[in-house]
């Protein structure tokens, strides 16, 4: 503590507080421009000067100046009031006031202040200066005559978001807030629009909407990707005017921020549809959940309760994965259900739970007493203990606390923003290292330490390669681990120089990235969905499981394995237990069912063993799996499919009933986002006519006579979360595993697959990837503001690889592989290798799963077309 | 004005890419083509792996970059604090009139750049015109006439 007077008053304050920050903390007003908690301090506009004694006989900036020991700190004096004044007067001097029509008015810093400084008027005259707005750009509007130079957006997009797509041009008064060139050119987060203290920046979607203080403001989680930000919806007569504000840190993505007009898509569905005569026809909700309900009970009784099978969904709600795996279980006795995740983020799983032995909560005990709603009823107390998987899975808050990161197979930001943020974070520190690895260039790529270019799948040797480093210089693991022995013998055939040459990575290189993660005090580990959907996706997660149990410090904060849980919820529909082989909290069943890519297979091959009957969860698998000549195939044969969708998606075309949810703030529940936050997202839409999952799952089982909890999101977590000791300490905003939870870590080495050899002999390898402005294909229907800056899928393209093909910037290209042939407009992308081509997977035409096998890698031929 | 020899290939190979290099290369590029185009501005920030606004901000922030082709003559008339006085303002306007460009602009057939500059440093000699690189120093209008018309 440090001990000062304010104002006279002597007072106690943190150590390595701004003057500033400490007088926040005190409910002492000290006017500010250009200062944002967000932020580091900038020190631009100097409206917030106080006087500081020691110090010079000059005024300070509040923002900039740390408190000490013994100063004596005058926040308000006729000085300073003078000094105040005369800024506010030469920010206002050529400060378009157009509040009636700007749309900052009524939440606007500057209007505020000038109010609060008391500016009666300004008497000073300059030059007008030329208003320059920028009308062009996608989803930004950008008013440079309203700019009061802060500064603020420069720094979240240099220092938060990382795009540093904006910056000033000119100087001294003529100074202007550029791109330079219109129009921007970025991210489009958006993050810049919401820093902003005035309306220099302007959102497009609110433009003109509605006034600041019109909406009613309601804080939830963002339904997209597994980052688990939350924001604010502001609604206004029942419609979403925008999405403001990731909280404290204020930076959203794109899709965050701009993807919310999904919710009024005209393509949505509004009414239940049955086939009838081949054709999907609108029915009423009684006709098509009495149908469901006859037909699932007529299937269960001819060919037996397990030939229902269920895929859960990574976009709906735990409360509705919970009710939906009830379903199956509890209703109709079968552990037949999966979830989409199984191509990528179980994978993950499944390697760490090899590795780390499965989830073991103890000394956790459920406390009698009521808790709040969607808050876990099991303490955390001094006994309790955690073991296996989920305890070396990271938090997002903890990664700047890590002093080594290691990216391997991850494009970060498109893969999960928040990941991106935290590592510009930690960046900050001077100790800080980060490793990247990827097959091409990546964002990332220009902040790395060490930076890796890959052959596309050889990821995993590459990893082998690192471990035969470490191995080779001893290193002693942090944590219990067993199989040593057994473990270097599976490598003893493996040279580095073996490795680099397939890898294409230098022996150098690799023995570099050994000596980093070997010396760090707190080491990291961020692999992607991109890594994980390769066919061998697990055992490229064991080989990661394997290095961060040599090298992991699990006690240093930062220090754990971060797999890319894509969608919102993909790591809640795992842990509320859609799975074959385990129930709710990981708990193992008895007899496990099916796993789904098995199911398929069945399926295709018409085989006797194969369900009757697909109840699906959104899921659009045809879309998504990968292999889209089987999938088609396998569905085509389904006698009776139910979908649960918000869309027709191509998946649901194949359907025999589809049910139309409520998709975002239409309904109330939770999520698990990547790391293992709480989300909760409350109801803030109304769903007009149609319903949430939850509804039309109890609905149909209760039709079938089966007692599941009801009673709303509120109850149905509360009866979940009481098989979840897992989530003890758990409640929104909240993280698990708690930090306060005892770790008892111990792991196996286990060894894994070291061919990583891609089979055909097409010449170029094509990558199925994520957009930054995709999430799914969620984010595909218009008006959905980040579809209008990524509209279609493009072939990305090496020049040089493009030039020999004959083909330039947007030609129609050929795409050829054994699965199928595809055309796509292609662009150039000098990030990508010769030899690799990457097509995002978000789109239903081409659809990219067209000529995938079993990977998100395939060998393809390219030509004109 | 020289003729270029350098091509911009040549003078991004003489810097490591870094961005601490962005400077050294504007100044480069300046100098050898008289300004700095979107397409080498481009190449620029490849080189060096700056983005693209950092250096677009750094080449309008110093006066001696130009972002737009400049004049074969560049006339910088001094409006500094003792040329003010001495007259300056009558000799810009001599020259906008003489050249028929506006201060600040270069002539269609970019033949010259009139720019005003605050004090040359010179104010013994006040008012002052630079011509290329010559001082034209205690300047009238017909002195100025005439140092254009040579120039013609
Ligand atoms: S929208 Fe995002 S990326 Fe674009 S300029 Fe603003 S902060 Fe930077
Ligand atoms: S645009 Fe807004 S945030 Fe950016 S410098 Fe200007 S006033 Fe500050
Ligand atoms: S899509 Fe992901 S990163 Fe973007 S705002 Fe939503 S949760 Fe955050
Ligand atoms: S708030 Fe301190 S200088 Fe702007
Ligand atoms: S004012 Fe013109 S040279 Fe100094």
């Amino acid at each position: 503590m440090v001990n000062l007077t304010i104002d006279g008053r002597a007072v106690q304050t943190k150590k390595g507080q701004t003057i500033l920050e400490a007088c926040d903390d005190l409910g002492i007003f000290v006017p500010r421009l250009c200062y944002h908690p967000a932020l580091k301090p900038i020190g631009a506009c100097r409206i917030c000067v106080v006087e500081v004694k020691p110090g010079p006989p000059r005024p300070l900036p509040a923002c900039a100046t740390y408190v000490a020991e013994g100063q004596e700190v005058v926040t308000a004096s006729p000085k300073l009031d003078v000094i105040r004044l005369e800024l506010m007067k030469l920010v206002l001097i050529n400060h378009a006031l157009e509040c009636p029509v700007c749309d900052k008015g009524g939440e606007c810093e500057l209007q505020d202040l000038t109010h609060a400084i008391g500016v009666p008027e300004v008497d000073l005259a300059a030059v007008k200066l030329p208003p320059n707005q920028d009308y062009e750009s996608q989803l930004v509007e950008r008013h440079p005559d309203r700019c009061v130079t802060c500064g603020r957006c420069i720094h979240i997009c240099r220092d938060r978001v990382g795009a540093m797509a904006i910056n000033f041009t000119l100087r001294g008064y003529f100074t202007e807030l550029t791109s330079g060139a219109v129009p921007l050119d970025c991210e489009f987060c958006g993050s810049c629009i919401d820093i902003c203290p005035v309306g220099a920046l302007i959102n497009k979607q609110f433009k003109y909407r509605s006034r600041a203080w019109e909406v009613t403001k309601t804080e939830m989680a963002c339904p997209f990707c597994g980052g688990g930000c939350t924001y604010e919806l502001h609604v206004k007569d029942g419609k979403v005017m925008r999405v403001f504000n990731g909280g404290d840190k204020v930076v959203l993505c794109g899709r965050g921020r701009f993807g919310w007009p999904v919710v009024e898509a005209p393509d949505r569905l509004k009414t239940p549809l049955i086939r009838q005569d081949g054709q999907l026809q609108e029915a009423t909700w009684d006709e098509a959940l009495d149908l469901v309900a006859a037909k699932f009970r007529q299937i269960t009784e001819a060919a037996g309760l397990g030939a229902i099978y269920g895929v859960g969904s990574p976009r709906a709600t735990n409360e509705a994965n919970y009710l939906f795996q009830k379903f199956f279980r509890q209703g109709l006795g079968t552990n037949n259900l999966d979830n989409p995740g199984r191509y990528t983020y179980i994978r993950a799983l499944q390697g760490l739970a090899a590795v780390f032995g499965p989830a073991q909560v103890s000394g956790v005990e459920l406390d009698p007493s009521r808790p709040p709603a969607f808050t876990s009823p099991y303490p955390v107390t001094d006994d309790a203990k955690g073991k296996g998987f989920p305890f070396v899975l990271g938090k997002i808050d903890d990664l700047p606390k890590a002093d080594v990161v290691l990216v391997v197979g991850a494009d970060v930001t498109p893969e999960l923003p928040p990941l991106g943020w935290a590592l510009l974070e930690a960046r900050e520190r001077d100790a800080f290292k980060l490793i990247v690895a990827n097959n091409r260039r990546t964002k990332f790529d220009r902040y790395a330490d060490l930076s890796m270019r890959c052959q596309p799948g050889t990821e995993r040797l590459l990893v082998a390669g690192i471990i035969k480093a470490l191995l080779a210089a001893e290193v002693t693991p942090a944590i219990r681990a067993s199989g040593v022995e057994e473990f270097k013998e599976s490598l003893k055939k493996l040279t580095l120089k073996d490795v680099a040459k397939k890898t294409g990575v230098e022996e150098a290189a690799i023995k570099a990235a050994a000596d980093l993660l070997a010396q760090a005090l707190a080491p990291a580990i961020i692999f992607g969905a991109e890594l994980l959907a390769q066919d061998k996706g697990q055992e490229n997660a064991l080989a990661l499981a394997d290095l961060f149990l040599l090298v992991g410090k699990p006690g240093a904060p930062g220090s754990a394995l971060y797999p890319v849980a894509e969608k919102n919820n993909t790591r809640g529909v795992c842990e509320v237990g859609v799975l074959p082989d385990f129930g709710p909290g990981f708990a193992p069943v008895d007899k496990p069912g099916a796993a789904l890519p098995e199911v398929l297979a069945l399926l295709e091959k018409g085989d006797a063993a194969a369900p009757q009957s697909l109840y699906l969860l959104g899921g659009d698998l045809l879309r998504f799996a990968p292999n889209h000549k089987q999938v088609e195939k396998a569905l085509k044969k389904v006698p009776f499919i139910v979908v649960q969708d918000a869309f027709l998606t191509e998946t649901a075309k194949l359907a025999h009933v589809v049910l139309p949810v409520a998709v975002h703030a239409e309904q109330e529940g939770t999520f698990i986002s990547s790391d293992g936050t709480l989300g909760y997202l409350p109801r803030a839409l109304s769903a007009n006519g149609v319903k949430p999952d939850c509804l039309i799952i109890h609905e149909i089982a209760s039709r079938m006579g089966y007692s599941i909890p009801t009673g709303g999101p509120a109850n149905i977590f509360k009866d979940l979360a009481k098989a979840m000791p897992l989530w003890a300490g758990l409640a929104p905003k909240g993280s698990e595993p708690r930090a306060d939870f005892g770790k008892d870590l111990s792991g196996q080495l286990v060894p894994f697959d070291l061919d990583v050899s891609l089979p055909g002999r097409r010449p170029l390898t094509l990558l199925v990837g994520k957009s930054l402005q995709h999430s799914g294909s969620f984010t595909t229907h218009h008006p959905c503001g980040a579809l209008t800056v990524t509209p279609r899928a493009e072939l990305g393209m090496n020049p040089d690889d493009a030039q020999g093909l004959g083909l330039t910037e947007g030609d129609a290209a050929k795409v050829t592989s054994s699965q199928g042939e595809i055309s796509v407009p292609i662009t150039l992308n000098p990030d990508l290798p010769p030899g690799l081509v990457f097509l995002p997977e978000h789109f239903a035409d081409p659809a990219a799963n067209a000529l995938t096998l079993n990977s998100n890698l395939v060998r393809v031929t390219i030509s004109k077309g | 004005m020289k003729k270029s020899q350098k091509t911009i290939e040549s003078i991004l190979a003489g810097y490591p890419r870094h961005p601490q290099n962005l400077i050294g290369l504007l100044q480069d590029v300046q100098a050898e083509y008289n300004y700095i185009s979107p397409e080498h501005l481009a190449l620029i920030c490849d080189h060096v792996g700056a983005p693209l606004t950092q250096a677009w901000s750094v080449a309008t922030f110093y006066k001696s970059f130009s972002l737009e082709p400049r004049g074969e003559h560049e006339i910088k008339v001094c409006l500094g604090t003792t040329c003010h006085l001495k007259g300056g303002n009558r000799l810009v306007e001599t020259c906008e009139r003489d050249l028929g460009v506006a201060r600040g602009q270069t002539t269609e057939d970019l033949r010259f750049t009139l720019d005003t500059v605050n004090c040359l440093g010179s104010c013994a000699l006040a008012p002052v015109v630079m011509v290329d690189e010559d001082y034209l120093g205690g300047a009238n209008i017909r002195s100025l006439k005439k140092r254009l018309s040579k120039l013609e």
